[in-house]
């Protein structure tokens, strides 16, 4: 009982803390790129363990906590990298510290896939 | 609940109000699915969950892609004038 | 600017109009007698545990075919229309095809739309939702379906044949309801059964399927008329 709860609320917390760090980074982050980073992969990982953590608490609701997670857990990496296609696509621009960009080596090859 | 739905309803209105004077039609369409987005959550907050669905369906997801594509059947941006 | 003005100066008299309306009215609370009686009475009379259905498809039956039929109309009309377009001219456009994660993602995610779909409209007289939700849902999946992968084409023949079914059976069910003795459109002549279970309310539940099917096999088709108008090369059909 005691062990459920300390899960439970570990996970529920853990969940907050990483949607505040991806909302935090929303503000900070300098362009698109590392603002979608933020917003996608802490944004992911916290809904799905604070709903975990929901699913744990109420034993009732587990199942159903647990379809949810795992539905959070697949659409949302999928949402984010169409968008960042897109956005790549329609050149949004770089910050002017950005010292690599390995989208151009990849939708170059990709490019080269479609014409073939 | 009452100071949520009333952000829910600052938020609308300013969408709304950005669809309209956007340039980029596709943004605006974004805009307009946003919009109702916040609408099927505050249909949620009033306890009309049948509504909530129908518009989460069908206004965010099959109306934007019918604009989106009617968009680009035609014209991308909105002239002056 | 002078224009904006006015404008402005329209806009905040309709508001504070609205509003003095309104604010006679407090909201939330059974003003009207009709709302109070199918509260009361609803559950006992049509045996659904979702009001909203009883509501929807037993006491407000007859405006929901209404509704069915316009639209039914609406899409014949886009189909009409895109009919008529494409005996003109038919724009060529380059599709940059979707990559790999949306492709495979949305190959997984596809059946389970389905299933949640039908999950809200097989329990629309027991749970929120019903056919046209459960319809709107499923068409969003054929959505993603078409936008991961361009070439998609649905059967249109097996989508008009699942329409005019689903339609015959909710006017079939009505019209059953004339012969009997009570002499009503749409009369609910099948048992109750146990409230809260899925064999309940009667012909709520196989309407409910019928609209189900019906709204997504409009709502696709209307998806499948204009994604073609997009991605179909030269003439087609």
């Amino acid at each position: 009982m005691i062990i459920r709860l300390i899960i439970g609320y570990f996970l529920l917390y853990f969940g907050a803390l990483f949607l505040l760090l991806g909302a935090f980074g929303l503000i900070r982050l300098p362009d698109l790129y590392t603002r979608m980073q933020a917003a996608t992969k802490s944004t992911t990982l916290g809904a799905f363990s604070s709903v975990l953590g929901v699913g744990i608490l109420h034993p009732g609701w587990f199942i159903k906590c647990v379809v949810v997670a795992l539905f959070i857990l697949l659409t949302a990496p999928i949402g984010s990298s169409a968008l960042m296609r897109a956005a790549y696509k329609t050149g949004v621009p770089f910050d002017e510290r950005t010292v690599v960009d390995e989208g151009k080596e990849f939708f170059g090859e990709e490019k080269k896939e479609e014409a073939k | 609940m009452i100071l949520v739905s009333w952000v829910l309803i600052i938020l609308m209105i300013a969408l709304a109000i950005l669809s309209i004077e956007l340039k980029n039609l596709i943004a605006a369409v974004v805009a307009v699915g946003a919009v109702s987005l916040v609408i099927s959550l505050l249909f949620l907050l009033i306890q009309a969950p049948d509504v909530a669905m129908a518009e989460a369906s069908i206004g965010a997801a099959l109306t934007m892609a019918i604009y989106i594509i009617g968009v680009r059947k035609t014209e991308r941006s909105e002239k002056d004038g | 600017m002078v224009r904006k003005v006015v404008y402005s100066i329209f806009l905040a008299i309709i508001v504070l109009a609205l509003a003095m309306f309104f604010a006679a009215y407090p909201f939330g609370k059974n003003k009207m007698t009709v709302g109070e009686y199918y509260l009361n009475h609803g559950v006992a009379q049509t045996g659904a545990a979702n009001i909203v259905t009883s509501v929807v498809l037993d006491y407000r039956g007859f405006d929901t075919l209404g509704e069915v039929s316009v639209l039914f109309a609406a899409a014949a009309g886009v189909a009409i229309l895109f009919f008529l377009a494409g005996g003109t001219k038919r724009e060529q456009e380059d599709l940059t095809k979707p990559n790999f994660v949306v492709r495979v993602g949305s190959r997984i995610i596809f059946p389970f739309i389905l299933l949640f779909g039908s999950y809200i409209f097989i329990h629309g007289h027991l749970t929120p939702g019903g056919g046209f939700q459960g319809g709107s849902i499923i068409a969003s999946g054929f959505l993603l379906l078409y936008l991961s992968y361009p070439g998609t084409r649905t059967n249109r023949d097996g989508l008009s044949i699942i329409e005019g079914l689903a339609g015959l059976t909710f006017v079939v069910l009505g019209l059953i309801g004339l012969f009997l003795p009570q002499y009503s459109f749409l009369y609910n002549f099948l048992p109750k059964g146990i409230l809260n279970t899925i064999v309940s309310a009667g012909i709520l539940p196989i309407i409910y399927i019928a609209i189900g099917f019906k709204v997504a096999s409009e709502f696709a088709g209307i998806v499948d008329d204009m994604m073609c108008q997009v991605i179909c090369r030269g003439g087609g059909k």
